[in-house]
């Protein structure tokens, strides 16, 4: 029956949050295909490719060691870009969707960041073992460098999960907080946060070359090494979480 | 049982120097269904949309279910508006829309859904941006038939629906709320086609409500006279005119307030016709623009 007209009390939740929770996480994966199918078409393709440049190189006669320099190739990045689509998508349609099926906007955000975690996680530990079987079967054969390259492949597992689990958080969580931006204040407040954005870039590089201060700050950054780099990263994605729960409190639907 | 369903007073939305909705009370009382009618623009989304907890009002005080609305997972499980303009995420079809549904309106009833669907030929599979705008529409009103909401809005529920869809839409709406009664808000601008429906009218026009009344009484409450000018002027003297129409020496005139035999039979005598004025005829001359100054008289209390 749907005649259960409440009382008019102040009586908070009874239920479980996590059930509000959850349904947000299974509304993002409803359509699987955009947070796991199309970047790992993206991710197969970019390895498709770097396998036909090996079998080109290795018919030109190269050596492993002149495929050394595929290790400065992006394609083990490549489906970031697409990933913050994905966030600024899961912000711009399916908030306002969500709100149209009576989700809070708090529900909505913790259910998204859950989400954006699982994915997160799942991509990393991907990552981190495409790494492993590319260096214990040498280059898939071929000498070729997709997943070990860049910064992969240096130490171990747990390095490269990690550095690419920040990764994953920082641009999911990046896309996602600056369209709760353009949610809560449109056009008017992504002009703000671009000029002000600019206008702190600008201030700490002029800052950074009046003081002379350039060697000091590479060598700061040089001291964080690539574990120390990543946790600045992951730092940044959590501030793009929390600053988008703040934002996303008060934003309103298109 | 008594308990109302929304209760706003003074409740305004103001888009800067622009007044959407413009300190308007109003209380709506379960298990009955409303008419919330104007034209284009009149505020009725933006009242819908702060009564679901999507937009903030910037001024008055609203309760839905004893609570304001915005951020309130117990209210809102209570409420079902799917919005004319509502937006779905990328890649989403029909189906993927009713699949989530039970997740968020805990009535959902699977098997009234999938004759809904049947009943418009709704293709389930084809992605949402693909509809035409009278499948979009049958999108929103499956999903506010079938959840069963204690509190369901209907936003523009007839935009681009054919005959034969509009028809299943009123008849499903009627079986089903004699089934399982509940609170139902239906907003259009399309007033025939719903007036029958109703059983409550709120007429909003540039913000303000203009009219609040039970709909038995809004259908009797106006009447048009049509004569000879003089007769007609000698017939309405004394009462509210609300709207006049003339054409060389015979006008036609209507007037709010309903007539007693005694008038009628003067009518009678004066040769002067009387025709009762449609729920649309009478938002007509309430809302129309040359009529601005005389709705005044029909602020609602």
């Amino acid at each position: 029956m749907t005649t259960a007209v409440a009382p008019p009390t102040t009586r908070t939740e009874t239920r479980s949050r996590a059930h509000e929770i959850w349904r947000i996480v299974r509304l993002h994966s409803i359509n699987p295909s955009v947070f796991f199918g199309i970047p790992a078409i993206i991710l197969a393709g970019a390895w498709a490719v770097v396998m036909v440049i090996g079998l080109i190189a290795q018919g030109a006669g190269a050596t492993p060691a002149d495929l050394e320099n595929m290790r400065y190739s992006w394609a083990v990045i490549s489906p970031q870009w697409y990933l913050v689509v994905v966030g600024v998508q899961a912000v711009g349609l399916t908030f306002s969707f969500a709100l149209g099926f009576g989700a809070t906007r708090r529900d909505f955000w913790l259910g998204t960041a859950v989400m954006f975690v699982l994915v997160s996680v799942l991509f990393a530990a991907v990552i981190a073992t495409l790494v492993q079987i590319e260096i214990a079967t040498g280059g898939w054969g071929l000498g070729v460098h997709m997943f070990d390259a860049l910064w992969y492949g240096q130490t171990n597992w747990f390095v490269d999960f990690y550095t690419a689990f920040a990764l994953e958080m920082l641009v999911l969580f990046i896309g996602a907080a600056v369209t709760t931006i353009y949610m809560r204040w449109r056009i008017p407040g992504m002009l703000i946060i671009t000029a002000a954005f600019t206008a702190v870039l600008l201030g700490g590089i002029a800052w950074a070359t009046l003081t002379s201060s350039w060697a000091a700050i590479f060598e700061w950054f040089g001291a964080l090494g690539l574990v120390g780099g990543f946790s600045l990263v992951l730092a940044i994605a959590v501030l793009c979480g929390v600053g988008g729960y703040i934002v996303i409190r008060r934003a309103t639907p298109r | 049982m008594t308990d109302t369903a929304v209760q706003a007073s003074g409740l305004t939305k103001r888009y800067g120097a622009f007044t959407a909705v413009d300190g308007v009370d109003f209380t709506i009382e379960p298990n009955r269904i409303y008419g919330l009618l104007g034209r284009n623009g009149a505020g009725k989304t933006t009242i819908m949309q702060m009564l679901t907890g999507q937009l903030f009002p910037d001024d008055g005080t609203l309760q839905v279910f004893g609570r304001e609305p915005a951020e309130h997972a117990d209210v809102l499980r209570k409420l079902c508006f799917i919005a004319e303009s509502q937006r779905y995420p990328d890649m989403f079809t029909a189906a993927d829309v009713f699949a989530a549904a039970p997740w968020f309106h805990e009535n959902w009833d699977e098997a009234f859904a999938t004759r809904l669907i049947a009943d418009f030929r709704l293709p389930a599979k084809r992605r949402i941006k693909k509809l035409s705008r009278g499948q979009l529409s049958a999108v929103g009103v499956i999903v506010g038939l079938a959840s069963r909401a204690p509190l369901t809005f209907f936003d523009e529920p007839y935009l681009g629906l054919d005959a034969v869809a509009r028809h299943i839409f009123y008849d499903r709406l009627l079986e089903d709320y004699a089934e399982n009664p509940r609170t139902i808000v239906l907003s259009t601008h399309l007033i025939d086609e719903v007036a029958n429906l109703l059983e409550h009218v709120i007429l909003i026009d540039q913000g303000r409500i203009i009219l609040d009344r039970d709909a038995e009484e809004v259908r009797g409450s106006a009447s048009t006279v049509a004569g000879p000018t003089a007769a007609i002027e000698a017939f309405v003297a004394d009462r509210p005119v609300i709207g006049r129409q003339t054409l060389g020496g015979l006008a036609s005139v209507t007037i709010d307030g309903r007539l007693d035999p005694a008038d009628r039979q003067r009518a009678a005598e004066l040769g002067l016709e009387l025709a009762p004025v449609s729920l649309q005829q009478l938002i007509i001359h309430l809302t129309g623009d040359d009529l601005a100054a005389s709705s005044e008289g029909e602020e609602a209390a």
